[in-house]
């Protein structure tokens, strides 16, 4: 599904990144660094309607001729981007948003691993294997 | 976005003016050619009018034009062909660089702060040319001239005939249909005439009457006496002028290809090609191929076709090749022209555009009007009607073109169609622009009606434009018309120039609205693969729209100017490029975004390098490659070659004598080692070299510091008991871990080996060659007193070799550099030199992998400081000056070996090694010492010892011990005194001098001496530390002592274990025996057993000899039970013996107490002198008592002496203790010599060995082998200190032996019970005290026994005589009493009935004890 799955810390460096052409990876990230300015945009559009309920999942951040990025901020402001390709036509918003609900829970896991120490790069397995889980199922 | 200079009105009012032609004849092209400049490039700075001016418009309402500005060109001015234009405005980019040290603008957006240019001068110059350059188009007008000035010289023979000529030249132009290119507005193009006069040349009069002839030819209107040229054009250059000409003609010049910059830019270029061709042919000048800067087009100047006259027109401000003079010197212009002739100008021009222009345009929109206003009626419902019958089929040709393709559909140039178009582009340029919105509303609706999609976008795109230009603003600006006319011009047309000024428009006017986003994506929807230049431009506008922004979107900027960046450099625009990366790197920097920084630190450096800011490229690669970047493989070594070769070649430019810092491999500074001394020969053949130390050693706290405190013993011992204040142990290997506050010493001639240690943060290998140290040197004697000249710091000779080091990624290899001094003096390591390379794996011979040199400083920092208070709150770090070494003279050198040292010894073993010794320096060397850890393993013998060394090889055989035949006899004893061997005192000596020949070793002198090694009495492997101490014969200021270290490891197997027990003895002294003392004899019973586990190969051992060793006691014979005299154990038997051990001679052991007695028992027939050198030496430096005891042996007795010499307290009784527990303590050290016969490699070997037990107690076993602990028991920690022991007096037993008795009767009595009754018994009681002290004995023979078996068993006897006795023995007393006991009947009587009590004759009552009863002393009865 997703092409590349990252995190990003409340300071907008990456905590985990990974996409599947890995020779494309800059390309990536430069995507996924470009688009914490839509996320920033819209965080700061949805605080000032609601600041209680504010819905994590932002959707559809923009589209570029290849992909198309969503994004979803924690509560923590915790960035997630998930970059998914155009042709991928059958995917629907809510797929993608369970997609993000499985990241967030596993981060949270990763979060109370009491070995980890926050604002490290993410490095769990098990996480590992979760963004694997996402990314394989496009191929 | 950047901010243009103009407003957006302004810009689009500029960009549509209307134009006018010039046709020039030659003589007036001389006339302004005086100034350098053509007639047009003469008007071009006046062409802006200054005042208002006024028109009506078809409704006769007045329409103010202001501000207008009118465009003059040559009429032969030919379109630029297509690549012409792409060069151009390339040119027009590169010339025009952000200005150097102007103050950026910095945006803060968040917690970016970016310095980003205000300004983009280059886009502007670019829309500049851009749209001078945009070819006229059938379909608008805007662009087509309107006017054509005629100009004629005054000078001109027939003037009149001229302008005719001229003005049908016009005509032929416009109507003959042979030329495309000039596009004429309307078909009746106003002709202006223009007489151009030359004051300083020409004849004033006939100019003025050639006027007056025009004027009436031509009319006032259409004609104008232009005078100019006022001075001499010899006039001085001092005269400052305003030259208006220069900011027009300098884009001009700066568009000209030889101008210095563009040359600078070719061979930047070339450069450029170099690099990408020679690195890895990455191609980023794809663009520069098809249009290269120096080729000159050299066709475009022949011309306009056919017209020798009309040629010189075609000279013009951007067609300048060829026409003048390339050279770099500006050129002046106008410099015929005073400031009056400027104003003639400005007023011609002025008197041009109202006098005839604007006429001529009003006149032409009403015209057209009128034609619009008869027509519409009838051609609407005329149209429709036709569209409705015919099916919209309503030119034939037309459909066919429709059909083909809409964007193709041309009008013919008078269509009807056109003339409401031409009529809105006439009003725009007059800027009545609500006529021009009606007009091109109308013209849009009719040409989207017919599918003319190209006419439909332009008048989508003017209706847009004019709406927005509307000053009053009555409707919004219709963004959608525009979006519609990119597409359309983009997409059905493929027209990206039109749709690119579309878009120019568009964005500047979004912009002005504050609409950013949508510009933004207006302008990266322009960019595309046809054109590179454009789309660099359009993006980093877009990005400027970004960080524009309400709320600024930084890393949409930063990621747009990424790509402006990348197109600019694929379009050659090095420049600008460079400088996009770099606005762009601020947003990135620092920020975690480490493969997008290293993209970008990469992409400068190679723009910066071809760029020639080599120190720029170096930085940058340099930040890519000390992170730990986390690229792949591939990518790290493309960044390192690329780093490489752009690090050569800059290395290669400069002549800085300096090496620059390498950024690779890491350089850990602080784990740099340094080494004073040679590299160690280990082994040679048998030799064995002493380990010492070398950098290979680990570096461990502890042994360090055992062997600070062995040095510090050595030192001690050497200085006659005290050591020295400054005393410092010698480092040999200097680290991180070592002190280094003071700066070390290394000895002249002798190398100092520094290890270096690299980590490649990379995934890829990296090759270091050459390497060597950088160092500086102060020279300085030290034998001299100090205060003399030090020296000039210099770099001599240096011997610093290390093979090529391979860098394994991710691993930290080492180097190690050797450096020899031969002067004293102060050394400083300062850095090291080497070159780096990358390692070529695939084929390493068809490219030689490059290697720049450079080095890198090592800086070590101390350790942090943390004493005072001050230090502990700072960060504060003491000096460090492992480097630093102070080079002293020369000092002797001594190298040990080892011969025949074993690896493997039974416990207890003895073993005969050899030591040699040599000094390896020119200097002698003396007090040679040797300190260890182990002093019980090894001697060198005692002095008195006769030292006749055989060879090492003679004495193989031998045994280490000094024999004698002698059969088992009585023990032979001798006396000696332990200071003989070194021993003095009961502590260990722990520091030997070693025995030299003279008493020291010259220079390069070797001596071999004996060396006697005894297995450790534990098994396992031990690890015994030898420090070797010696001194130079001269005194040295600096280094008073050398030292060398050795560390062996024995591994220890298990022989014998040896248990002796000694117990009183009762049997009575022989009655005068000589060597008898007093009645002190002992048993002393020795087991031994086998406990050797027999992996060794040990067939079995045989007890040779026992022997004792004691200042009190001796071994007195042999009283084994069997007569087996050679007892051999095999494997795990155990077999006893038996020894009578006496009390040495009471004088001898008062005057020598200090003398200890050895007695040998040989078993065998050869007797082993164990007061002789290995034997006697390795008992005395046995474990001490105390020490032994540790190891188990009697636990209670010897802890309770300990406990009562601990507590000083309780006088009196302490002394009856003391005297009391003498009376128990034996002193005696049994030494039991074996040899073991062992298998090894189908050759029997006898090894000996001797074992040592201390017997301190009576009664109590003493051992050899030290028993196991029993596992340490957790002690408490205790709070409360102890409670003192109580006052501890002697135990009851203790006390019971303080006499010993001894009953003297015979064995069996005859009595003839039927003579005489009474049997009477003489027995003699013999008393002997064995204490120290005088004992008061009472003597019970009243009492009975008391057991009721002996009742049973015996009958009843009594004593006769006295009952009591009371007596007083001296120490060692012995006394005899004679007693009588009286039988009844025949029987076995028990005669151990008296009762004997016993106290010390100074303490109390207290004391009184029964002593010890003796054995149950039967007598036999008989009766006769």
């Amino acid at each position: 599904m997703a092409v590349c799955v990252a995190v990003i810390a409340k300071e907008n460096y990456p905590l985990y990144i990974r996409s599947v052409p890995t020779q494309n990876e800059l390309k990536f990230h430069y995507t996924v660094h470009t688009s914490l300015d839509v996320v920033e945009e819209k965080v700061s559009a949805v605080g000032k309607a609601l600041p209680d309920q504010r819905e994590l999942y932002l959707g559809l951040l923009y589209p570029t001729e290849d992909y198309k990025v969503y994004g979803y901020v924690t509560n923590s402001k915790v960035k997630f981007v998930i970059v998914v390709d155009s042709s991928n036509t059958s995917l629907r918003d809510n797929e993608i948003r369970s997609m993000f609900r499985k990241l967030h829970s596993s981060f949270t896991d990763v979060m109370c691993n009491p070995f980890y120490n926050p604002g490290d790069t993410i490095q769990s397995k098990s996480f590992d294997s979760i963004v694997s889980a996402m990314m394989v199922q496009s191929s | 976005m950047a901010q243009c200079a103009q407003s957006v009105q302004e810009f689009v009012q500029d960009s549509f003016v209307p134009t006018v032609a010039v046709l020039c004849s030659a003589d007036a092209e001389r006339v302004t050619r005086r100034n350098n400049l053509s007639f047009p490039e003469l008007l071009r700075p006046f062409c802006r009018l200054t005042s208002e001016g006024h028109l009506r418009d078809p409704n006769n309402l007045v329409v103010v034009v202001k501000g207008l500005r009118i465009s003059v060109t040559g009429v032969n001015t030919q379109p630029l062909q297509p690549g012409e234009v792409r060069k151009l405005l390339s040119q027009a980019v590169s010339g025009c660089q952000p200005p150097e040290g102007l103050p950026a603008n910095v945006v803060t957006a968040g917690d970016y702060d970016l310095n980003i240019s205000a300004t983009t001068p280059w886009f502007e110059a670019y829309r500049e040319n851009f749209l001078q350059s945009m070819p006229a188009s059938d379909h608008e007008f805007l662009n087509h001239y309107l006017a054509c000035m005629l100009v004629v010289s005054s000078r001109e023979a027939a003037p009149t005939e001229q302008f005719q000529r001229l003005s049908q030249e016009q005509h032929r132009v416009q109507h003959s249909g042979e030329y495309t290119h000039p596009k004429w507005f309307i078909p009746n193009t106003l002709k202006y005439y223009v007489l151009l006069h030359d004051i300083s040349d020409g004849d004033e009069q006939r100019a003025d009457s050639v006027y007056e002839d025009m004027k009436q030819r031509y009319g006032t209107q259409c004609c104008y006496l232009l005078k100019i040229n006022s001075r001499a054009a010899a006039a001085g250059p001092a005269e400052q002028m305003p030259d208006p000409w220069s900011q027009y003609l300098q884009k001009s010049r700066a568009q000209s290809p030889v101008s210095p910059e563009a040359c600078e830019d070719a061979a930047v270029n070339n450069v450029e090609n170099n690099v990408s061709s020679e690195v890895d042919g990455h191609d980023v000048s794809d663009a520069l191929s098809e249009s290269h800067p120096l080729e000159l087009d050299q066709t475009s100047n022949l011309g306009y076709p056919g017209n020798p006259s009309v040629a010189v027109n075609s000279i013009d401000t951007s067609r300048k090749q060829g026409g003048l003079p390339a050279s770099s010197t500006p050129v002046a212009h106008g410099a015929c022209l005073t400031l009056n002739d400027h104003d003639r100008i400005r007023q011609f021009i002025q008197e041009f555009t109202f006098r005839g222009l604007l006429p001529h345009i009003e006149k032409n929109i009403r015209q057209l009007n009128d034609q619009l206003v008869s027509r519409k009626g009838l051609s609407r419902s005329l149209f429709s009607a036709t569209k409705k019958w015919f099916g919209g089929g309503k030119v034939p040709e037309k459909s066919i073109a429709e059909l083909k393709n809409t964007a193709g559909l041309l009008y013919p140039p008078e269509a009807p169609e056109l003339q409401i178009r031409k009529m809105a582009d006439l009003c725009f340029l007059v800027q009545h622009y609500e006529l021009a919105y009606s007009c091109y509303h109308t013209a849009k609706k009719d040409f989207l009606s017919d599918q003319a999609m190209l006419y439909a976008a332009g008048a989508l795109e003017m209706a847009a434009m004019s709406a927005f230009l509307q000053s009053g603003a009555p409707r919004p600006y219709p963004a959608h018309y525009m979006e519609t006319a990119i597409q359309t011009y983009r997409d059905v047309c493929k027209n990206m120039v039109l749709a690119e000024r579309c878009a120019l428009f568009s964005a500047e006017v979004l912009k002005s609205q504050v609409k950013y986003s949508e510009a933004a994506a207006l302008l990266i929807k322009m960019t595309s693969e046809d054109s590179d230049l454009r789309s660099a431009l359009l993006l980093e506008q877009a990005a400027h729209c970004f960080i524009n922004m309400r709320s600024p979107m930084v890393r949409k900027f930063a990621f747009h100017m990424i790509l402006s960046g990348h197109r600019f450099s694929k379009a050659g625009q090095k420049r600008h490029a460079l400088r996009c990366y770099c606005q762009a790197m601020q947003v990135y920097k620092g920020k975690g975004w480490t493969l997008a920084e290293d993209h970008i630190n990469f992409t400068i450096g190679r723009q910066s390098f071809t760029l020639r800011q080599p120190e720029n490229a170096i930085a940058a690669f340099r930040h890519i490659l000390i992170n730990d970047s986390k690229q792949v493989a591939t990518q790290q070594s493309a960044f390192l070659r690329e780093y490489l070769y752009v690090y050569k070649s800059v290395s290669q430019s400069s002549s800085d004598v300096t090496l620059p810092q390498l950024p690779l491999p890491c350089l850990h500074s602080a784990q740099t080692r340094v080494f004073f001394g040679h590299e160690r020969r280990l082994a040679e053949g048998e030799k064995q070299a002493a380990t010492h130390v070398w950098l290979d050693q680990e570096y461990d706290g502890e042994q360090a510091q055992l062997w600070a405190e062995l040095e510090e013993q050595v030192v001690g011992v050497a200085n006659k008991g005290s050591v020295p204040i400054g005393f410092q142990p010698t480092q040999y290997c200097l680290s991180c871990h070592t002190d280094n506050l003071r700066y070390p010493l290394a000895v002249v001639e002798e190398p100092i080996i520094v290890e270096v240690v690299f980590r490649n943060p990379l995934k890829v290998p990296l090759a270091l060659a050459e390497l060597s140290l950088l160092w500086k040197f102060t020279p300085k004697d030290f034998s001299r007193p100090p205060g003399g000249v030090p020296g000039e710091a210099l770099s001599n000779e240096k011997e610093a070799a290390a093979g090529r080091v391979s860098a394994a990624p991710r691993r930290g290899p080492s180097a190690r550099l050797q450096l020899l001094p031969h002067k004293t003096g102060e050394l400083q390591v300062l850095s090291v030199l080497y070159s780096l390379g990358t390692v070529e794996e695939d084929n390493g011979t068809t490219s030689r992998p490059t290697f720049v040199r450079g080095r890198q400083d090592l800086e070590i920092q101390g350790p942090r400081l943390n004493t005072t208070k001050e230090e502990k709150t700072s960060v504060r770090h003491g000096p460090d000056h492992r480097l630093d070494p102070v080079i002293t003279p020369p000092m002797p050198l001594l190298e040990v070996f080892f011969i025949n040292f074993p690896t493997g010894l039974l416990c207890g073993e003895i073993r005969k090694a050899w030591v040699e010794f040599v000094n390896v320096s020119a200097v002698p060397l003396t007090g040679l010492r040797v300190a260890s850890t182990h002093p019980e393993f090894f001697t060198f013998g005692c002095a008195a010892s006769d030292l006749t060394p055989v060879t090492p090889t003679a004495s193989e055989h031998c045994s280490a011990y000094k024999t004698m035949a002698t059969p088992p006899s009585v023990a032979a004893t001798m006396l000696v005194s332990p200071a003989m061997f070194g021993v003095s005192g009961d502590d260990r000596p722990t520091v030997a001098e070693i025995p030299l020949v003279g008493g020291g070793l010259g220079p390069g002198e070797a001596l071999q001496i004996p060396l006697w090694l005894r297995g450790p009495d534990r098994e396992g492997v031990h690890e015994i530390n030898f420090l070797f101490y010696y001194e130079s014969v001269e005194k040295n200021a600096k280094l008073s002592h050398r030292v060398l270290r050795h560390k062996a490891f024995i591994c220890a197997s298990r022989s014998l274990s040896v248990r002796a027990t000694a117990c009183h003895s009762n049997t009575l002294p022989r009655r005068g025996g000589a060597e008898e003392e007093g009645g002190s004899s002992m048993l002393v019973f020795v087991d031994v057993e086998n406990i050797n586990t027999s992996e060794a190969g040990v067939r079995e051992f045989h007890i040779v000899q026992v022997s004792s060793s004691s200042r009190q006691w001796r071994l007195h014979t042999c009283i084994n039970p069997t007569g087996d005299r050679d007892s051999r154990l095999a494997s795990r038997e155990r077999g006893k013996l038996c020894f009578r051990a006496t009390r040495c001679r009471t004088q001898e052991g008062e005057t020598h107490a200090r003398k200890y007695t050895f007695a040998d028992l040989n078993l065998g027939n050869e007797q082993i002198v164990s007061s002789t050198t290995p034997c006697a030496d390795f008992f005395f430096r046995r474990g001490s008592p105390s020490e032994a005891q540790k190891g188990g042996v009697s636990v209670g007795g010897a802890n309770h002496t300990r406990r009562q010499s601990l507590t000083p307290a309780g006088g009196a009784d302490d002394g009856v203790t003391g005297v009391v527990q003498k009376c128990s303590e034996v002193e005696l050290n049994i030494i039991v010599l074996w040899k073991a016969y062992v298998v090894e490699d189908n050759k029997q070997l006898i090894l000996e060995g001797q074992l040592h037990v201390a017997l301190q107690t009576v009664g109590k076993e003493a051992c050899s082998v030290p028993q196991k602990e029993e596992a340490q028991e957790m002690v408490l920690l205790k709070f409360k200190p102890d409670q003192p022991p109580p006052v501890s007096r002697p135990t009851l037993e203790q006390l019971s032996r303080l006499i010993k008795t001894c009953l003297h009767y015979p064995e069996s009595y005859d009595h003839p019970f039927p003579q005489k009754s009474l049997c009477m018994v003489p027995v003699t009681l013999t008393l002997s005290n064995c204490s120290l002290a005088q004992v008061d004995v009472i003597i019970d023979l009243r009492h009975k026994t008391t057991s009721p078996e002996s009742l049973e068993v015996h009958g009843t006897f009594t004593w006769l005589g006295q009952t009591q006795y009371k007596l007083q023995l001296r120490p060692h007393e012995v006394q005899r009493l004679v007693l009588k006991a009286c039988f009844f009947q025949a029987g076995v009587y028990n005669l151990g009935t008296p009762r004997v009590f016993a106290k010390m004759a100074q303490a109390g009552t207290m004391c009184e004890t029964s002593q010890q009863s003796s054995m149950p002393a039967l007598i036999v009865i008989n009766s006769v």
